[in-house]
């Protein structure tokens, strides 16, 4: 009977099904017309007559043809149920047909009644019909109309129902039947629970009424062919919602109050799912149990629930179940801050803490992962009810590195995936990393990270400080954060860095750069406290990180340098422990660490930071030595050409804007500074610093060194070296080169020259640009368009002076252009 | 044979799971509201008695479960139905937003002859929540998009205090009527005219 093509005939066999239903629907709609008087050869028949033949019984109902009728039809229609050949889907097909029919002949009923018939007669006349499937239907639709007319007290006649059901044998039938039952009946519970017999019961119909609840959703065991099997599991799947609605239904009675619930319903209802062993059926009871009853009713009764976690087969998936708990849990607490005291009264926390280490202790086969992520619902649910409480955040963690202790380090990346959400939580809660920082437990959990998750979430701690801007501000609490950050400081467990990207690499240094500025500290004492700390940790990072590292350390204890500086010099005294000079005496051994990285160009750029802000200071020997520090690594250890000339225009601006040096020492750096820039590799480059050199003999500011006679040597030796240059050119090329140089040189002329420098004189001035002229006439001059235009626009700035007159002008006056 | 018009109208309440279905079924054939929370699973219904122009109906109203793994058997339920209301939660945007996969979910399981002019009825519910100001879907919005779905009625309720309630079933079991009058009616192919069919069942004797 059974093809390959089963679906196929299943459609077939439901078609068959459903045409055969409408057929005898269509007869007993015509029966449905109501019978005109109470029946005088209506006999009663007793319980024992059950087992008449159904057309003998008719025989004696001569009269009432419609009667007759409509019960023959409605058991034919009824008899389409009693097929085994459908799945549970298309069978919930063709009982829902027979259910909406069975609705009309209900109404039928009620109406009969009405008229006179006698409930009772028609409650035991349609236990006449021929086979027990159609025959239970048929009772359970007066049984309705029973209970509603109050003939018979409705515990009585539920109580029959449910023994009469107990016939089926078939699970799916037996449970489809059930189904009907409780539907029917449904609305007729809550009067039972209020007015007439008791909740009890109500409930104790539709807990224990119900015989069908183990055999259906164990639905005999998995035994057969893996095929078999997977048939069979969809089928429970699609029925368990049959087994679901009973709990559904008792939900709904009022009557249960939660004195009741926490007694009677909820230890009965456990004691079914822990004895039905079955791992599908326990999870889904479970589910419904939390998803159908009210939250408050958990809450009174967390004991009693929990405590059956521990019991279920080991392989439910336990962790869903609680997840779903709590979570429901916390979104009551969030509805209302009138139900927290109750969390509080039944110690929710404590419960349910307790409880998941007796699943994680009773599920012995349970992954890491499952048991992580029940912490990670512990954790928001705590985050989320008593946010105040830290210690139950600290108290997660803590069974969290219990569990992980004596383990390998996680490579799971599923688990490590929790880890960073349980790591996470607390952050995205409190938005303030200090709260993360006194947990004693969270940078244990982050140890049994792998290396890899160690960083990524060493970055996410890092992006919620940024994103905050949180402020760090004690010694204590930087050096606690570096050690959840190490995994960035430094290399652990030597990993070498070679496998990582390093554009990633480069963002994540700059991150920890970032962060460093993030530290702070009213108190000068407690933030070179603070400096130290970090000045500890990056030195561990190998040179690699150096570069990324030192210049935010550097410049954040400038910072307070200056900050220092800026109050009364004089409450500063040596005793104290945080001077600038011993802020710089710790900068400088920093600064040499970069040296080993090598990065001699860095190094240069933050002595002369240094040495400016010294400079500020009033610390003489303390820039000074900056400065020789800066010479050296010029000397020894900038080799590129194009880096020279960038740190030599540096050299030059920093030392132009230094004022606390006595003249030898001035004269020595400045005599320094000026042999390096003509020692330069180009000539144009040579020419450029030269005469930048210049202003280091000329400060305009009021006590500024002014010696014309200096400034004036520079550039006549920018000019001789321009003049060398030119000549290179024409040797070389055979033209003589661009006329820039000269210009540029011009133009420090002026500036000089409307400074008042006494040596530079209108004539010298005249002479240049006579001298430009002919260079630009001259026969083989390389044209040059931008220095042209300089030159023009130099000329035309002469004659602007010229033009505005006043004390300028006439200085102008002698210049001809 | 004698026409019966028909008396049973079947409404059906779909809408996203934490909505207020069951609620608002309850406040309406029970006059009961209750503020706890509890899922429903698969479908359920309640009957209630309403009288419309002198005539006595029964509004069977099936109440179903918004989560959909408390739907395994199906929707086999749609079927016949006489008026669907769809509920949403106008302080949840998704709730409203998922109104159109439950309209065109209904129209395909429940297959009607006329789907384009099926009654719907739509229910913003829980209007009183936060005196309002927790609200996010707006009445003009919500009335646009029943307006756009062929004018389909719209009341804002509240379970909880039981407002407009009666009126949007009202409007809902009236709107059931004129479907269930215009039902045809189920002619077999053939009359068996010696009255007995045989019996087909290959299952056991039960």
């Amino acid at each position: 009977m059974i093809s390959s093509d089963g679906i196929e005939d299943e459609e077939k066999w439901l078609a068959e099904g459903i045409a055969g239903l409408q057929q005898n629907a269509f007869h007993m709609h015509r029966s449905l017309v109501p019978i005109p008087k109470p029946n005088p050869n209506f006999v009663r028949l007793n319980f024992n007559s059950r087992f008449l033949d159904f057309k003998f019984v008719v025989v004696l109902l001569k009269d009432s043809n419609n009667l007759r009728d409509a019960l023959k039809y409605s058991a034919q229609m009824l008899s389409e149920l009693r097929t085994s050949r459908l799945s549970p889907h298309k069978y919930y097909d063709l009982y829902m047909r027979a259910f909406d029919e069975l609705r009309k002949l209900e109404m039928f009923f009620k109406e009969e009644t009405k008229r006179g018939c006698s409930i009772i007669d028609l409650y035991e006349l349609v236990q006449h019909a021929g086979n027990i499937l159609p025959r239970l239907y048929l009772l359970c639709t007066v049984g309705s109309v029973y209970i509603k007319s109050k003939e018979a007290p409705a515990k009585d006649v539920l109580k029959d129902l449910v023994e009469m059901c107990r016939g089926v044998q078939h699970p799916v039938r037996g449970l489809f039947l059930r189904s009907y039952l409780s539907q029917v009946s449904r609305d007729k519970l809550p009067d039972i629970g209020s007015e007439y017999e008791g909740c009890y019961s109500a409930c104790e119909f539709i807990l224990f009424g119900d015989p069908e609840l183990r055999p259906a959703i164990g639905l005999s065991g998995l035994q057969g062919p893996a095929r078999e099997k997977e048939k069979r599991e969809k089928e429970r799947s699609e029925l368990r919602d049959l087994v679901g609605k009973n709990l559904h239904v008792l939900s709904q009675i009022e009557g249960i109050d939660l004195d009741m619930y926490k007694d009677t319903v909820l230890p009965r209802i456990l004691e079914q799912v822990v004895n039905c062993k079955d791992e599908l059926a326990q999870y889904y009871l479970m589910d419904c149990i939390i998803q159908v009853f009210p939250d408050e009713y958990h809450l009174q009764t967390l004991e009693t629930l929990l405590g059956a976690c521990p019991q279920l087969q080991p392989t439910v998936d336990i962790k869903t179940v609680l997840s779903q708990l709590m979570e429901r849990l916390s979104n009551y607490a969030a509805s209302s801050a009138e139900v927290l005291p109750e969390f509080l009264q039944v110690e929710a926390f404590a419960k349910l803490s307790n409880a998941i280490g007796k699943v994680i202790e009773a599920q012995v086969d349970m992954p890491v992962v499952g048991s992580i992520s029940l912490y990670v619902s512990l954790l928001t649910f705590t985050l989320r009810v008593h946010p105040d409480r830290l210690d139950y955040v600290d108290q997660v963690l803590g069974a969290c590195v219990k569990k992980l202790s004596g383990k390998a380090k996680i490579e799971d990346s599923k688990a490590t995936k929790q880890i960073v959400a349980l790591l996470s939580a607390p952050l995205e809660k409190y938005n303030d990393i200090g709260i993360a920082l006194k947990l004693s437990n969270y940078p244990r959990v982050m140890d049994h990270l792998d290396n890899g998750t160690n960083k990524v979430m060493a970055v996410v701690i890092i992006q919620s400080i940024m994103k905050n801007n949180s402020c760090i501000s004690t010694a204590e609490k930087v050096e606690a954060l570096f050690e959840l950050i190490k995994g960035l400081i430094k290399d652990l467990d030597g990993t070498p860095v070679d496998e990582l990207d390093e554009e990633d690499f480069k963002e994540e240094q700059n991150s920890v750069g970032r962060l460093i500025y993030m530290f702070y500290n009213d108190d000068p004492e407690e933030m070179l406290k603070i400096i130290s700390v970090v000045r500890k940790h990056i030195l561990t990072g190998g040179p690699t990180r150096l570069a990324f590292t030192v210049p935010p350390l550097i410049f954040s204890a400038l910072k307070l340098v200056r900050r220092l500086q800026g109050q009364d010099g004089d409450v500063i005294g040596e005793d104290m422990p945080a001077t600038p000079k011993k802020i710089f005496q710790l900068l400088h051994q920093t600064i040499e660490a970069l040296l080993s990285v090598p990065a001699p160009e860095l190094a240069l750029k933050l002595y002369l930071q240094c040495a400016e802000a010294a400079n500020d200071c009033d610390l003489e020997l303390v820039a000074y030595e900056f400065f020789t520090q800066a010479f050296i690594l010029y000397e020894e250890e900038v080799a590129d050409s194009k880096a020279q000339v960038t740190a030599i225009h540096l050299i030059i601006g920093t030392l132009q804007r230094m004022n606390i040096f006595g003249v030898e020492n001035r004269d020595t750096l400045t005599h320094k500074a000026t042999g390096y820039s003509a020692k330069l590799l180009k000539k144009p480059d040579q020419c450029r610093a030269v005469y930048a050199c210049s202003h280091l003999f000329w400060v305009d500011d009021q006590d500024g060194v002014k010696d014309g006679e200096r400034v004036l040597l520079c550039l006549k030796r920018a000019l001789r070296i321009a003049n060398a240059a030119q000549q290179m050119a024409n040797v070389t090329r055979g033209s003589s080169g661009s006329v820039a140089l000269f210009v540029e040189i011009l133009n420090k002329y002026l500036y000089f020259f409307e400074k008042g420098n006494p040596q530079i004189t209108s004539s010298v001035i005249q002479g240049l640009i006579e001298l430009i002229t002919t260079e630009m006439q001259s026969e083989n001059s390389t044209p040059d368009p931008s220095a042209d235009a300089f030159f023009s626009s130099t000329l035309r700035y002469i004659q602007f002076q010229k033009q505005k007159g006043g004390v300028m002008g006439e200085k102008y006056e002698a210049i001809k252009a | 044979m004698p026409s019966r018009r028909r008396t049973l109208l079947k409404v059906i309440i779909l809408g996203d799971s934490g909505v207020g279905k069951t609620s608002l079924m309850n406040q309406y054939v029970n006059k009961k509201f209750s503020n706890q929370y509890k899922a429903t699973i698969g479908a359920d219904f309640l009957t209630k008695e309403v009288q419309f122009e002198d005539r006595l109906f029964t509004l069977q109203i099936w109440d179903t479960a918004g989560q959909e793994r408390f739907q395994s058997l199906g929707v086999a339920f749609y079927r016949g139905a006489d008026c669907c209301v769809l509920v949403y939660d106008v302080n949840v945007m998704k709730s409203f937003d998922n109104l159109n996969n439950w309209r065109e979910e209904f129209l395909i399981q429940a297959s009607p002859s006329d789907p384009e002019n099926f009654p719907f009825v739509v229910l913003g519910n829980k209007v009183d929540v936060d005196g309002g100001n927790s609200r996010v879907v707006s009445e003009k919005k919500a009335r646009a998009w029943c307006a756009s779905k062929g004018n389909i009625p719209y009341f804002e309720t509240s379970a909880k205090e039981g407002v407009n309630v009666e009126e949007a079933f009202q409007c809902i079991a009236k709107n059931a009527l004129k479907t269930g009058e215009e039902e045809e009616i189920y002619l077999p192919d053939t009359i068996d005219v010696g009255g007995g069919s045989q019996q087909r069942s290959s299952g056991c004797e039960c």
